[in-house]
């Protein structure tokens, strides 16, 4: 059976990740009813006959080593930290009381992140009566105003210099402001590494409607990165003005 | 945009390089556009900048989770345990 590793995902090579994906495609296609002959390959459990006390120690095991991914992810979601602890909690919680529909030999990081999602959208996004689905006319305007500003290739290294010396709280800022939809997309393919299929699942969306989100997210992203940048007065050769705090406009309408 | 070597406009052209990253194309293609990027300077750059903005988030948006968080999720946990037994 193929052993996913999504960290090593992420930072995998290309041509590396199309033959991981190639081969997992393959699995996926004949992955229904196998799963417990791929458990019985990886650990010699009696999955059907275990006491409460046995499949608590393997989730312990198993699933709680995901706790700090799982808060990054739920920081991203929620306002506060505050909010992304009890996310988490009321998470695990679920996942711990749904532990015994968990295939084994599945890929239970994607579980958890689904069942994060789902207990983010039925409880939280309730809680905040926010619009489902973000305005789309009004990203649409915003993209076609912003879409020629980037396009001269001669300063391309210089924003690429610009970007990576922007502070996290400044990173942070920028993804926290694009609809949700765009930034949990973004966000589970490019710091998770998860493949489409993967957050196709996650997110309860088609592949495609992922792939646009993530098309659009980073896009705005990419937009809004730019302006903190632009903002910072970073450039290639003004690398100390990165970390100074300067009460720009921006930051001020956060508060 | 000059460059039609992965699309015929800038939204195609991203397009091909996050699914290059994102390691959602064949081989065929992948072996195509690592020859294209080796040519095409304003591909590269593109490329270069999607490189940095996935590095960046990835740097900043990496926490760990308070303490006191994984102590609460197993003592919640054992009290489930305990309530089925």
């Amino acid at each position: 059976m193929v052993t996913v590793d999504l960290d090593a995902m992420s930072t995998m090579d290309p041509a590396a990740a199309a033959m991981y994906k190639a081969a997992t495609d393959v699995t996926d296609a004949k992955s229904d009813g196998d799963a417990s002959a791929e458990a019985d390959v990886e650990i010699a459990v009696d999955f059907a006959n275990e006491t409460p006390e046995q499949r608590r120690a393997r989730f312990e095991r198993d699933a709680m080593q995901y706790v700090d991914q799982l808060y990054s992810a739920a920081m991203r979601m929620a306002r506060n930290p505050s909010d992304a602890e009890d996310l988490v909690q009321e998470a695990y919680t679920k996942a711990f009381s749904a532990f015994h529909q968990y295939k084994p030999g599945t890929n239970l990081k994607a579980w958890l992140y689904r069942i994060l999602t789902n207990t983010y959208i039925n409880l939280y996004r309730k809680r905040q009566r926010e619009p489902l689905q973000s305005n789309s006319d009004t990203i649409e305007d915003w993209q076609l105003a912003r879409a020629e500003s980037h396009t001269s290739a001669g300063l391309r290294s210089a924003e690429a210099e610009a970007l990576d010396h922007l502070p996290d709280s400044d990173v942070k800022s920028a993804l926290q402001s694009i609809p949700e939809e765009f930034r949990l997309a973004v966000y589970f393919a490019d710091v998770e590494g998860f493949a489409y299929k993967e957050i196709s699942d996650i997110m309860n969306t088609p592949i495609g409607t992922v792939m646009s989100r993530l098309h659009r997210g980073r896009k705005m992203l990419r937009d809004l990165l730019a302006d903190y940048a632009a903002e910072r007065g970073i450039s290639a050769g003004a690398e100390e003005k990165a970390v100074g705090a300067p009460t720009s406009k921006k930051q001020e309408k956060r508060k | 945009m000059s460059c039609q070597g992965l699309g015929d406009c800038d939204d195609a052209r991203m397009q091909r390089i996050y699914e290059y990253l994102d390691g959602a194309l064949t081989r065929e293609d992948i072996a195509e556009i690592k020859v294209h990027l080796e040519d095409c300077p304003e591909c590269t750059a593109q490329y270069d900048l999607e490189c940095v903005i996935r590095t960046v988030v990835k740097r900043s948006c990496t926490e760990a989770a308070p303490e006191n968080l994984k102590n609460s999720i197993l003592d919640r946990i054992h009290a489930m345990n305990s309530v089925d037994v």
